[in-house]
């Protein structure tokens, strides 16, 4: 029977197929091949093989190295701080969502804003001129400090984020919190257990696997961060904002070093794919 | 158990504030005379006006709102509606006959984890060659790869949770596989394709990167138009005419949003579950 059908759903594939050969086909080779050669914009079609060179300009580089630091501490600190909120958010207020809905529209908004329009949204919300949270720090308390000097800068780009997708880990925690069967509830509670108790001994254990989830998902998702941190501050003060992504971006429009950039785009998605491959396996381990 | 609501409305209310605090204060700033801007940076908005958005919606020079929209527009239709063509034909086989399960659906599905700048830049460099920089269409592809994963992980789960038998019904009268997809499935499918559309849609519309890096001129679309807007102006930002600039740019996704919210939020979960 499956033989039957080979050539059919062979055709029935071919439409995605093609589409991603025609737009991802062609320009995988062109990374290979600028990757391993020397060019610029001026000589995009002569590319002079330099076998590794590209490579190891970008591992001697300190910016690289940076810019990679700066990736894993931003989406290790975003995932975490962005989970325990949803998390607390999730629980305490799910049994008001089970009356009132509408709430979770409300807190999802910061969701459906577009990360690039978050930036700039908070750069007129930071600003010391027409900001409101300067101008409301210094009628109470006299006191407002620089966002987006070199000291607070990290702070305020994770904060930035944080409160963007803290509504992400809060939609997949109340899903999971409401999957929880009603019955293990009761017949938990019926010695009187208090809800803290509860929490702990039986809903976090039976939501281990979403946290494990929304933590990867969040982590990933700080660690390739490009729009909020580049339209609100750039590469910021001295380059101490510069993600990868944006590492990568500079180096090609801004550098104009292609061979360089792809080289560094090659390494971003090796790493990339060995964290999904390893947190995919860890995660059918778990659910086995 | 009784629980009280009045601490966890409280909890709401804080919550809701401080996360969309950046939206609020945007709203709110558009609605001020540029007078009033520079003068009044609280939330509390004395004289509200329109004042400003006349002024973005006065076609000038320096910003063309009107370009911008209707690239935005034309390059989230390709984006949203060309990977629901080419994947529903073959979500069907990899529901109903395990097709592809392997490694064809987890590939593309990994695709939207990948960081999109490694893209970007051999784009920018296919497109150079083709023609395809700073044009809708261009961007509109590269935005339809984007929702590919998601798109085609949204029509496997709706196509699984329809009953067979309408199918098998359909084979003993005969029907071919092609009549059966697009007159049986594809019907079928409506409520699941429009909550994709309207997911893909918000996607490429919100998208910011390959606008920066694939459109310089022509094909601008909001986001990016948005932000060129703050950089030219170096030292004077006009504020009040930057709010409003960011609240027509929002506008589009945050009312199929809010309207969908259900469905959208539901798309969210199915597609981080999944991954």
């Amino acid at each position: 029977m499956a033989k039957k059908y080979k050539l059919e759903n062979a055709v029935l594939a071919s439409p995605t197929a093609l589409f991603l050969l025609a737009i991802l086909g062609f320009p995988v080779i062109l990374s290979v091949v600028y990757g391993f050669s020397e060019t610029s914009f001026e000589t995009l079609r002569s590319p002079e093989f330099s076998g590794l060179k590209n490579f190891r300009d970008v591992t001697t580089d300190d910016t690289f190295w940076q810019a990679a630091w700066f990736s894993f501490r931003f989406g290790s600190i975003t995932a975490i701080l962005e989970c325990t909120l949803g998390l607390a958010l999730a629980v305490y207020l799910a049994p008001l969502i089970q009356k009132h809905g509408w709430i979770v529209a409300v807190l999802i908004i910061p969701m459906i804003v577009a990360p690039a329009m978050m930036g700039l949204m908070y750069r007129l919300v930071l600003n010391e001129f027409a900001g409101p949270i300067p101008y409301y720090l210094y009628s109470w308390l006299g006191w407002s400090p620089a966002f987006l000097s070199p000291q607070n800068v990290f702070k305020t780009v994770v904060l930035a984020e944080t409160f963007q997708w803290t509504p992400f880990a809060f939609l997949l925690f109340l899903t999971a919190y409401q999957s929880i069967p009603q019955e293990m509830r009761e017949a938990a509670t019926v010695d009187g257990t208090r809800p803290w108790r509860l929490f702990w001994k039986l809903e976090l254990p039976l939501m281990i696997p979403t946290v494990f989830v929304a933590v990867f998902i969040r982590f990933i998702d700080g660690f390739r961060v490009f729009d909020n941190i580049y339209t609100l501050v750039g590469a910021g003060p001295g380059g101490s904002t510069t993600s990868m992504s944006i590492y990568i971006y500079e180096t090609f429009l801004r550098r104009g070093e292609i061979g360089k950039s792809m080289a560094a785009a090659i390494l971003l998605f090796a790493a990339a794919f060995i964290l999904l491959s390893f947190g995919q396996w860890v995660m059918r381990r778990a659910s086995r | 158990m009784k629980r009280r609501m009045a601490p966890r409305w409280m909890v709401f209310i804080i919550a809701a504030f401080v996360m969309n605090f950046p939206v609020i204060a945007t709203f709110a700033t558009a609605l001020k005379s540029p007078r009033e801007v520079t003068r009044n940076p609280s939330l509390w908005i004395e004289a509200p006006t329109l004042e400003n958005f006349v002024t973005v919606l006065t076609i000038s020079d320096r910003l063309n709102v009107y370009q911008y929209l209707w690239n935005s527009l034309a390059a989230s239709l390709i984006g949203a509606i060309l990977p629901m063509i080419v994947a529903f034909p073959l979500a069907w086989p990899m529901v109903r006959r395990g097709y592809g399960r392997s490694i064809l659906f987890p590939a593309i599905v990994n695709l939207r984890a990948l960081p999109l700048i490694v893209f970007a830049i051999p784009i920018y460099m296919m497109y150079a060659t083709v023609g395809l920089l700073d044009t809708r269409l261009g961007l509109g592809l590269i935005l339809a790869v984007v929702n590919l994963p998601l798109t085609l992980m949204l029509l496997v789960n709706a196509i699984a949770d329809l009953p067979q038998e309408l199918e098998e019904a359909a084979r003993m009268d005969g029907a071919r596989t092609g009549r059966l997809l697009y007159r049986v499935v594809l019907p079928l499918c409506r409520p699941a394709l429009i909550t994709t559309f309207v997911f893909g849609f918000i996607t490429a519309w919100n998208e910011f990167l390959f606008g920066l890096m694939l459109t310089t001129s022509d094909a601008v679309p909001m986001t990016v138009g948005a932000s060129f807007f703050f950089a030219t102006s170096g030292g004077g930002v006009q504020w009040g005419v930057a709010a409003a600039v960011m609240v027509i740019a929002a506008l589009p996704p945050l009312l199929l949003g809010l309207v969908m919210y259900r469905r959208i939020s539901g798309s969210m979960v199915a597609g981080a579950v999944k991954g």
